[in-house]
C-alpha cells in the first residue's frame, strides 16, 4: 500500500513552513534563521523550520523554570496520567508519525511504526513507575530515630536527540522526566525537526485538556550557534540527556562536568557479534543481518564486528554474502513495504561509507560485497548505498572507529570465548554486544565480570534495538549514562537522605559528645 | 555569508558541504554519527594541533573554493 506523504503531513500539521518553538500548547513566533527539511529518500524538500532565537531560548527557560514550581507538586500518579494520555495519543498517530519518521530520517516504514511503538512503550512503562517512585527506610543507629531516603524532583531536563532515533529517544527522556515532576527542554536534531514539530502537536491536545502548566513540555528547534555551549553551561538545567557521537558526549562532558551538572550521554559504540563453534549458525546469520543492514547501519546498536571462529569462519562468512544478495534486491524507498534498506541520512554519511571501504582496503581487508552507491532509477538522491562486508583485523584504524552506515567487519579468532572476549573488548567504545552458542559456559562467562565489557551484553539475541524495560547505554567511549527502563528514572531525579528525631534527646552520631 | 574561524561547523557543513571534505583531507572530521560535531571551525582545528596561521590558512583556502 502506497503512502501519501502529503495526507500524513495534513494530518499531522506539519505545514510549507513551521514554527520551531513550544512551551506545550503554544507555539512562538520567532525571527530565527528558516531552515528546510529534506527526505534522504527523494531529496525533495518536507517543509521549512521557523528556528529560534536566543532571546527564545531565555523565554523557554524562563517558562519552564516557572512551570516546574507547579509541576513538581503534582502528585506523581497524577503526572503518570498525563503520560498515560500521551501514549494514547501517539497511538492514534502512530501510522502517520512512524510514515514521517521514516520519510524525513530514511528508516524502513516498519521501523518508523517501532519507533513510534517504543514510545508507547516508554509511556506505559513511566506510568506505572509513576505508583513507583520509591525510596528506602533504613535502621537509624540512634534511638528513637528514623532514617529514610526518598526522591524528588529535579527541575529542568535538556534532551538533545539525534536524527536515528529522532522521536523515540525523546520519549524514552521525556516520559520518566514527567513522571519524576521534572520539566523537558528537547533541542531535536537540524535533520528531522518536523518529526519533533509532528510529537509536539501530537501532545498539544492531552497538554490543552488537562491544564497542564505552559513549559512542561518544550521544543527548541535551534542552531548551536544558538542552542549550543550556552545551552550545556546553564546552571538552570540540571540534567543534559544527550545522544549523539563521542566527540560531541565528550564536549557535553567538558562543559557540564565544569559546572557540576549531571549528564546522560549515549555515544558511539562499535558493537560486535561472537559467533563460536557451538552457535546456532542459521539463528546467527538472520539475527546479525538485521543488526547490519537494518536501519542502513545507522543505529547507535548496529553491529560493526561479527567475530567467528576460524571453524566456523567459512560457514558463517559465505552465508553473510549469500544473504547480503538476498538484501541487495531489497534497497529502496523506505515507504514502500517491499524493502528492507533505505536510504542513509544525506551525502556526507554516504561520503564516510566510501571512505571506510577505501579505508579498510588500505589496512589490508578484503572487500567481500557491497561496498558501492547505488546509481539510476529511484536513487536519485544520491543517499543509497550496497551494505559491505569486508574482512579485517581488529586492529585496523579504521576497524576501531565507528562508521555510521552499513559496513561489516569479518574477523577471524582462534582458541577459546576467551580470545574473542578479547577481540569484543579491544575497542574504545562499550555500547553493545553479543554472543551466539548454545554452550552454557561460554554464554556465562560472555555475562560474566570477565565477559564484555559493554552496557549491553546478549546470548543469542543481536547487538542491534534493545526493549524499554531494561537500562540503556554503555560504557568507555559510549558515555556511561543509562535511560529508559529498569531504575534509570532515579537518575531524573535529587536524591535526599533525611533523619528524624522523634525522642526527647539529642545524641550524635558515632556517639559524639559535645556537652556546652 | 563568509567564512571565518568562528563559523560553527553546523553552519560550515549546511551552507558549504564541499568543507567536510577539505577538512577531512587535513584529518578534521565534521561529522560523526551521521551529525556534526559541535563547536567552530578554530575549535576543531586546534584540537588537531593545528595553528593560527594554519587555521587561517585553511579560512582562506575555504573563502576561496567557496567563490569558484
Amino acid at each position: 500500500m502506497a503512502i501519501d506523504i502529503n495526507k500524513v503531513l495534513n494530518t499531522l500539521g506539519i505545514k510549507e513552513v513551521n514554527l520551531g518553538v513550544s512551551t506545550g500548547q503554544n507555539w512562538h513566533k520567532t525571527n530565527g534563521a528558516i531552515t528546510s527539511s529534506s527526505s534522504p529518500a527523494d531529496g525533495k524538500e518536507i517543509a521549512k523550520v521557523k528556528n529560534a532565537t536566543i532571546e527564545d531560548y531565555e523565554m523557554v527557560v524562563n517558562m519552564a523554570q516557572e512551570a516546574f514550581k507547579e509541576w513538581r507538586l503534582v502528585p506523581a500518579p497524577e503526572r503518570g496520567e498525563i503520560v498515560r494520555q500521551i501514549g494514547l495519543e501517539l497511538r492514534k498517530y502512530k501510522n502517520e508519525l512512524g510514515a514521517l519518521v521514516s520519510y524525513e530520517m530514511g528508516k524502513i516504514f516498519q521501523e518508523g511504526l517501532g519507533e513510534v511503538q517504543e514510545m508507547i512503550d516508554i509511556c506505559d512503562f513511566a506510568v506505572g513507575q509513576s505508583r513507583l517512585i520509591n525510596g528506602v527506610s533504613l535502621q537509624s543507629e540512634r534511638k528513637e530515630h528514623r532514617l529514610f531516603e526518598q526522591y524528588q524532583p529535579l527541575g529542568i531536563v535538556g534532551i538533545v536527540t539525534s536524527f536515528n532515533f529522532p522521536v523515540a529517544v525523546w520519549a524514552w527522556n521525556s516520559a520518566l522526566a514527567a513522571i519524576a515532576g521534572d520539566v523537558v527542554i528537547w533541542k531535536p536534531s537540524s535533520k528531522t525537526p518536523l518529526t519533533a514539530i509532528a510529537t509536539q502537536r501530537i501532545i498539544n491536545d492531552v497538554l490543552a485538556k488537562n491544564n497542564v502548566p505552559e513549559g512542561v513540555f518544550n521544543l527548541i528547534v535551534a542552531k548551536s550557534s544558538v542552542m549550543g555551549d550556552n545551552f550545556l553551561a546553564d546552571k538552570r538545567i540540571p540534567l543534559l540527556s544527550v545522544t549523539g557521537s563521542t566527540a560531541v558526549g565528550q564536549r557535553v562532558g567538558g562543559i557540564v562536568g565544569k559546572r557540576l551538572g549531571k549528564t546522560i550521554l549515549e555515544l558511539g559504540g562499535n558493537n560486535a557479534v561472537i559467533i563460536t563453534p557451538h552457535a546456532d549458525i542459521k539463528m546467527a546469520i538472520a539475527s546479525t543481518v538485521f543488526g547490519t543492514v537494518g536501519t542502513a547501519g545507522q543505529r547507535c546498536t548496529s553491529t560493526r564486528r561479527i567475530i567467528i571462529h576460524e571453524s566456523v569462519y567459512d560457514q558463517v562468512r559465505d552465508s553473510m554474502v549469500n544473504a547480503y544478495k538476498s538484501v541487495a534486491t531489497k534497497i529502496g524507498n523506505p515507504l514502500d513495504e517491499d524493502f528492507l534498506v533505505g536510504p542513509l541520512i544525506d551525502i556526507h554519511s554516504v561520503n564516510n561509507f566510501k571512505n571506510s571501504v577505501s579505508e579498510v582496503q588500505k589496512e589490508g581487508g578484503k572487500i567481500l560485497f557491497g561496498g558501492e552507491v547505488m546509481e539510476g532509477k529511484s536513487f536519485e538522491s544520491g543517499n543509497y548505498v550496497m551494505p559491505c562486508i569486508a574482512e579485517a583485523e581488529n586492529h585496523y584504524k579504521i576497524v576501531q572507529e565507528e562508521t555510521f552506515a552499513p559496513i561489516v567487519y569479518l574477523i577471524k579468532y582462534s582458541g577459546d570465548i576467551d580470545d574473542a572476549i578479547e577481540i569484543n573488548n579491544n575497542v574504545p567504545q562499550g555500547l553493545s554486544s553479543c554472543v551466539f552458542t548454545l554452550n552454557m559456559r561460554e554464554a556465562e562467562k560472555f555475562v560474566s565480570a570477565v565477559g564484555s565489557d559493554c552496557g549491553i551484553a546478549n546470548v543469542n539475541v543481536g547487538t542491534s534495538g534493545a526493549e524499554i524495560g531494561g537500562a540503556f547505554g554503555g560504557e568507555k567511549d559510549t558515555g556511561g549514562g543509562r535511560e529508559s527502563g529498569s531504575d534509570s528514572w532515579k537518575i531524573y531525579m535529587r536524591r535526599q537522605t533525611s533523619t528524624f528525631n522523634h525522642s526527647e534527646e539529642l545524641p550524635l552520631a558515632q556517639g559524639i559528645k559535645f556537652d556546652f | 555569508m563568509h567564512i571565518d574561524k568562528n563559523i560553527t561547523i553546523e553552519d560550515l557543513v549546511d551552507e558549504f558541504p564541499f568543507s567536510v571534505n577539505f577538512l577531512s583531507k587535513k584529518g578534521i572530521k565534521c561529522i560523526a554519527c551521521g551529525e556534526p560535531i559541535w563547536g567552530t571551525l578554530e575549535e576543531a582545528c586546534l584540537e588537531k594541533n593545528f595553528s593560527q596561521e594554519e587555521i587561517q590558512k585553511f579560512v582562506d583556502e575555504l573563502n576561496g573554493l567557496k567563490n569558484n
